[in-house]
């Protein structure tokens, strides 16, 4: 148990239309704490981070966010390159949670964009087009955005899917640094398991309705992995 | 001796302000139905306005006998009463469209499809309508075809005070709007109350629909929505610019569209979408920029 949580869960069933995908997940997530969650396609992975993160509500027991400052970075996929949107602009969004009116936007923000663009070796391109940059790039910038909320968590989404491995190996070294260094609690959903067997310390496993905490390293490995995929929630 | 340029400025002054009132909102509503893939609402939305309008034209024997108020010589004089009873079946046809178009777009199924077979129904429903009702559909006709000259001033302000409305609840939220329109769920994450920000955007729509459907007809509403914004959107490097650009090629076909107009005795509002068209021409040749 985490003396000071950032999200706790209790007993928690998530779904959608009064069915459960999910049910019965006990967990608390802690300061500085990197997990990974992962299974087989279909097992609820996603519908578990929406949980948390609140885009789906519990049907039963509780999800207590304990902090606001929480950073999403969804899959960049799901963004429509239809907006001209430049880099700097993407980043600014992480600010509109606490902005409104037409006022421009203050000194202190935009100061507070170009050190998140630069802490992801994004800041030479903070005036180029959102679109035009390469995966890793995009999501990079990504990370720079949920920075911006200045989160004691973050939450990304398949941070890695359709990069290459120069782009991934960048992505986590960016994500090992600020949990390292600055304590942030990381939380990513990924279907693949060898990057989550590198980069992450705990992993939550889903499926069949259910979830299970371990090590990565050691749930991870090729025999325990037969296990996981054929009945290991049987026992 | 034909007039010259300064007496017929003079003579259709509201409707050559209420067409520049346009070009200027109108585009920046469009550019939000762009970037949000609902473009097709700015030709389904209007068509469905028109209907109402014509519709509300075949009741008006039975509202003037059951209400009073209105007759059909009143409504052909456009007093205000009348003005009042025309632009309420424009915004009850828009708002009714509109709210059906996006209940039905959250459930499976092609969205432009759904948009497609509405504006085909509206379009439909109002030439059924016009043979029901003569004089509502030979308004419609005139609307139809940009004929626009006859705005006069009490058109005109209202038109302005609802866009002026609809331009500066734009400008206070565009930092929602954006966000909203953009990623949705970050926008939740971030505490913004999202269905609200939709619902007020839809309203605007609504809004900058009806009344430029009532007093400016379809036509030039379709070109206005639609046009100023997809040519924009390949010179615009950023979103501001966007808006910018945008607004500017509203205004710019306006004044374009008003000198062919005079020039070539044109219809003002065909014109004006003409000019806007003749906007799309360079962009095949130009790298869009972000």
């Amino acid at each position: 148990m985490d003396a000071n949580p950032v999200v706790r869960l209790a007993n928690a069933a998530f779904g959608y239309d009064g069915r459960r995908v999910v049910s019965g997940v006990d967990l608390e997530v802690g300061p500085g704490a990197f997990f990974g969650i992962v299974g087989p396609n279909g097992a609820g992975k996603t519908t578990l981070f929406r949980g948390i993160l609140g885009l789906v509500e519990p049907l039963e027991g509780r999800v207590e966010r304990l902090t606001e400052a929480i950073g999403y970075v969804p899959q960049r996929e799901t963004l429509d390159p239809i907006f001209p949107l430049r880099v700097d602009e993407v980043v600014f969004m992480g600010a509109y949670g606490r902005l409104s009116g037409w006022r421009g936007l203050p000194r202190a923000e935009r100061d507070l964009a170009r050190a998140c663009l630069e802490r992801v070796a994004m800041a030479d391109h903070a005036r180029a087009s959102f679109s035009s940059l390469s995966g890793g790039q995009r999501q990079r910038v990504l990370i720079a955005r949920a920075l911006m909320a200045r989160p004691k968590l973050l939450l990304l989404d398949e941070p890695t899917s359709g990069v290459d491995r120069a782009a991934e190996a960048r992505i986590l070294e960016v994500l090992e640094d600020l949990n390292r260094r600055d304590g942030i609690a990381v939380l990513l959903v990924s279907h693949q398991l060898a990057l989550v067997r590198k980069a992450v310390a705990e992993i939550l496993w889903v499926a069949d309705g259910r979830v299970v905490r371990g090590s990565a390293v050691e749930m991870l490995r090729p025999e325990n992995l037969d296990a996981l995929f054929s009945s290991s929630f049987e026992a | 001796m034909d007039p010259s340029w300064a007496d017929r400025i003079d003579l259709f002054r509201w409707a050559i302000l209420a067409a520049l009132v346009a070009g200027m909102v109108c585009p920046l509503i469009g550019t939000f139905l762009l970037v949000r893939r609902t473009s097709f609402y700015g030709i389904t939305l209007p068509q469905f306005a028109a209907a109402g309008v014509v519709f509300g034209f075949v009741v008006l024997p039975w509202w003037s006998s059951t209400f009073g108020g209105v007759d059909a010589m009143q409504a052909l004089d456009t007093p205000h009463a009348a003005m009042n009873y025309k632009l309420a079946w424009a915004a009850l046809f828009t708002f009714g469209s509109l709210i059906a178009l996006v209940l039905t777009g959250r459930r499976a199924g092609s969205e432009i499809a759904r948009v497609a077979a509405a504006f085909a129904i509206a379009n439909a429903a109002t030439y059924l309508f016009g043979r029901m009702s003569p004089v509502g559909k030979s308004m419609v006709d005139e609307l139809l075809a940009g004929e626009i000259l006859g705005v006069g001033r009490h058109e005109f302000e209202t038109l302005s005070v609802l866009y002026a409305i609809v331009f500066a609840t734009i400008l206070f939220f565009h930092r929602d709007f954006l966000v909203v329109s953009y990623d949705r769920e970050s926008a939740v994450v971030l505490g913004k109350p999202v269905l609200a920000f939709e619902i007020v955007l839809n309203v605007l729509t609504g809004i900058t629909v009806a009344v430029g459907t009532m007093f400016l007809g379809p036509t030039l509403l379709f070109g206005m929505l639609i046009l100023p914004p997809l040519a924009a959107r390949r010179w615009a490097a950023s979103t501001l610019s966007f808006h910018v650009i945008a607004v500017a090629l509203g205004i710019a076909a306006v004044v374009g569209g008003i000198f062919a107009s005079f020039e070539f005795d044109l219809p003002l509002g065909a014109a004006i979408v003409g000019v806007a068209a003749l906007e799309l021409v360079p962009g095949p040749f130009v790298r869009t920029r972000a």
